[in-house]
């Protein structure tokens, strides 16, 4: 048994939506099988005005125990810092955040607004946003580098716009079920189990990618989408392309190059003109290349790969 | 002759209404038991729009689907007809349904998620522990453990499988891009297609929503006919629309939630053979369901044009003129946000039809245009719910949701067809020519009408705005100190226990209002020359 509130911020509830899209286990089993009590959602709780108040005092002051405070969407200070531009229950949603952090055991943050900032924290900020604990890539957001929960983990943090379902539930459920000591954390925070593969891990263009044939304009059924079309499979962590999405396909299988949601500088290049849905170079080599891959050893690979392609990998690969 | 004192009024302040999507706080003046004037506020500002600007033109394909979580694949459509109106492109039949075809499947995704996970939760609130349905509606709807609350969530999240196919996962691709579409589907994404919308009819739609079949549904064209229709069966009576209409009844949402009784909708899914040169002013021709200005009162019809458009910030927090139309905006947020009723007390404008004032948007809206006379021939007729609302003298919270429910059965058939009519050897993309210019897109959201409109200028986005059907619907005062939809449809709501007003929830929820895209819907940057409206 575990209590679990929900709250967002600056949130455009695409993490809720996504949740709400769990299979195994789905969100309504979290309750019934696996014991996991929701005290509130703003989807999905009974509670109007003045009870939902009472809840929250009542887990502030400890009259309530807290075991899993969520947050989804970023935590907006604006203006000046003051927070009045997300009010929520009476007070700055700000406000909540650092009072229910304190009295939780576990802080999750679901989604790119939550863990780094994501969209609205996109310059020029206008809406002030960090991440519970990071700022884009810096670490310190809106709790502090130093924040750790009742249970001594930082905030838990589940990337992606969105997050996939089974990446948010399978820590519920190691929560509720006593097994925290199997989450690992990376430098980022991320449980280890979801974020250490790459989006490409899986991907159905693995092969055009390893011959480096392209897609060269949307709407095609052949070629890798990395030299083009900007995707950033080969330099994001997370599972898409082994957990599936929506049970049936995944981003870049279906044509759309990744983005790279789940790492702290999305949306890259800020979304500068020219930087969307095209493969950034430097004098026709990508600019950002596979982790760790240097510039010869990409040239050097990029030469062998091309003489020795066989004639079929050009050729379309998804057909009717 | 002696005067009756004027009744005690009582003021509560209701905050947050949960369960509709975003910070909405609503205050309501309550006199006898019955709310006598109302103000919505939107609550929370993120600045979408002053994020776009300056930004790669095709920023909002990434961006916009993320201002809603619910609505996404309609902002990725407005966003991409945008850029295809600007930019002048050519977008083949293929891409025109396999667009129309993302946004009916995250509509069928809705319908259930909202009616079970947020609407008929309210059902089984203690206050209605009297009503002769309310042990069977706790047996049903109770949150995580109803039957039907249970089956209802997880089958919601089965049509957007669809657009996994399509664009790779749902929420949140950015599949549509001007020209067409990312995807080139095949023949084994064509029959899981099909498949899976044949298990959300047989599981859903037919068997718990209907009790019947779609065929007989279809019958239904009038009040009459509905009312025959409840009666017909047992199983049409037990079924969760039979349920719904007749424990709405006996807990009086026939009776409150009226609203303004002017409705807009843009129309939305563009005829594939009809469409494929997008202009602006060539969107109302095209539309499968078509666009429209209905007003009850008058009883008249007509088309809708992006150009009637105006957003009015005399209550809004924004430093700007008070009226102007979407394309003269500059979204300066105003600092500080203090709420004062008396001048600005929302994050949301108060949007206008130039001539017609105030309109409600959403699903009760698209089905009364669908009901007039106006139009193409060609174009989706359905006089059911006008009927009804003729019928029952106006909208009702009971009405409102029922309209959106109604909306299934045509998403559905629409969705079959789209899936048989693709020929997968056809094109899916025309790389399209970019170019600075003007551009508008706009759509049906399932809770109504939503557009963006955007000015590409040097190579990059000059200005991007987006007006929400919830910014239609929770907007406060306009200038002449009208009352916004909502705020209007409060009024006259019974609120049975001041401490649980659930009352004033059932006609936020009835529009299905997202604050969240009300939100993002209108954003920042401040202009010291516009300060003169300060004391407005």
């Amino acid at each position: 048994m575990a209590s679990l509130l929900w709250l967002q911020g600056g949130a455009c509830s695409g993490n809720t939506m996504s949740f709400l899209n769990a299979e195994e286990p789905s969100a309504v089993d979290l309750v019934t099988d696996f014991g996991i009590n929701i005290l509130w959602h703003p989807s999905l709780g009974m509670q109007l005005g003045d009870e939902l108040k009472a809840l929250l005092n009542d887990l502030v002051s400890g009259a309530k125990p807290l075991d899993i405070f969520v947050f989804e969407g970023t935590v907006v200070n604006a203006p000046g810092g003051t927070g009045e531009w997300n009010r929520f229950a009476g007070k700055p949603m700000k406000d909540w955040v650092r009072l229910l952090s304190g009295v939780a055991q576990f802080v999750v943050a679901i989604g790119d607004c939550a863990t780094w900032g994501g969209i609205p924290a996109m310059a020029p900020n206008p809406s002030e946003s960090s991440g519970l604990q990071f700022l884009k890539k810096a670490k310190g957001g809106f709790l502090g580098g130093g924040f750790t929960a009742k249970s001594g983990l930082p905030v838990i943090n589940i990337p992606g716009c969105p997050a996939h379902p089974d990446w948010v539930t399978q820590v519920l459920v190691a929560v509720a079920s006593g097994r925290t000591a199997d989450i690992g954390l990376d430098e980022l925070q991320r449980p280890k189990t979801s974020f250490t593969s790459f989006t490409q891990t899986g991907c159905t263009r693995n092969l055009q990618f390893a011959y480096k044939v392209s897609t060269t304009e949307f709407g095609q059924r052949k070629g890798c989408l990395f030299y083009d079309l900007g995707c950033r499979g080969p330099m994001t962590h997370s599972p898409c392309n082994r957990i599936l999405w929506n049970r049936q396909s995944s981003k870049t299988r279906s044509g759309m190059p990744c983005l790279g949601c789940t790492e702290p500088e999305f949306p890259f290049y800020d979304l500068a003109p020219g930087t969307v849905f095209k493969t950034q170079t430097v004098m026709g080599v990508p600019r950002d290349m596979p982790e760790d891959t240097s510039k010869p050893n990409y040239i050097r690979l990029t030469a062998v790969a091309k003489a020795s392609a066989p004639q079929w990998v050009e050729n379309d690969m998804f057909v009717v | 002759m002696a005067i009756a004192p004027a009744p005690p009024t009582q003021t509560i302040d209701i905050s947050p209404v949960g369960r509709v999507e975003g910070d909405l706080d609503v205050r309501v003046d309550i006199a006898n038991g019955v709310v006598v004037d109302a103000w919505t506020q939107a609550e929370l500002f993120r600045g979408f729009e002053v994020i776009l600007r300056g930004k790669d033109p095709q920023a909002g394909l990434v961006v916009t689907p993320r201002a809603c979580g619910i609505c996404g694949a309609s902002h990725l459509t407005c966003a991409a007809w945008a850029l295809d109106t600007a930019w002048g492109t050519t977008v083949p039949r293929n891409a025109i349904m396999a667009r129309n075809l993302g946004q009916i499947v995250e509509s069928l995704q809705s319908i259930p998620r909202h009616h079970y996970g947020l609407f008929m939760i309210d059902a089984t609130n203690k206050n209605y522990a009297k009503s002769p349905f309310y042990a069977e509606a706790v047996r049903r709807y109770a949150p995580f453990t109803g039957a039907h609350y249970e089956v209802g969530i997880s089958m919601s999240g089965r049509p957007v499988e669809i657009y996994a196919l399509l664009g790779g996962q749902w929420p949140h691709s950015s599949f549509m891009v001007p020209g067409g579409v990312m995807c080139a589907p095949t023949l084994s994404d064509m029959t899981r297609a099909t498949a899976i919308l044949e298990y959300f009819r047989k599981n859903w739609i037919e068997s718990m929503w209907l009790g019947c079949t779609l065929e007989r549904f279809e019958q239904v064209k009038t009040y009459d006919d509905f009312m025959a229709w409840l009666d017909e069966k047992p199983e049409h009576r037990d079924s969760d629309l039979g349920f719904y209409w007749r424990m709405g009844l006996d807990i009086k949402l026939d009776t409150y939630g009226k609203g303004i009784g002017k409705y807009i909708t843009w129309g939305y899914l563009p005829h594939e053979d009809k469409y494929q040169h997008p202009t602006i002013d060539g969107r109302n021709a095209a539309l499968i369901m078509k666009s429209g200005v209905f007003d009850g009162a008058a009883n008249s019809f007509k088309l809708m044009e992006q150009g009637f458009t105006r957003e009015d910030m005399k209550h809004a927090w924004y430093d700007e003129e008070a009226i102007v139309h979407p394309y003269d905006r500059t979204t300066a947020p105003r600092q500080k946000n203090d709420i004062d009723f008396e001048k600005k007390y929302s994050w949301s404008t108060a949007v206008l039809h130039e001539q017609n004032g105030r309109l409600e948007a959403g699903p009760l809206a698209r089905q009364l245009v669908a009901g007039g006379p106006h139009g193409e021939s060609w174009q989706w007729k359905d006089p059911l719910v006008l009927d009804m609302y003729r019928s029952m003298g106006g909208a009702s919270v009971l009405l409102r949701h029922f309209a959106r429910m109604h909306e299934v059965i045509k998403l559905y058939r629409e969705a079959e067809r789209n899936v048989r009519e693709f020929k997968l050897n056809d094109p899916w993309y025309v790389k399209p020519v970019e170019k600075d210019g003007r551009g508008w897109g706009a759509t049906e959201a399932i809770r109504g009408a939503l557009a963006h409109w955007i000015e590409i200028k040097d190579g990059k986005i000059k200005n991007y705005q987006i007006v929400a059907p919830t910014t239609w619907n929770v907007g406060p005062r306009s200038s002449i100190e009208d009352r916004g939809p909502m705020e209007e449809a409060l009024i006259g709501t019974p609120i049975a226990n001041l401490h649980d007003p659930v009352e004033v929830g059932h006609v936020a929820r009835s529009y299905d209002s997202c604050l969240v895209c009300t939100v993002h819907a209108h954003d920042a940057k401040t202009g010291a020359e516009l300060a003169r409206f300060r004391t407005a």
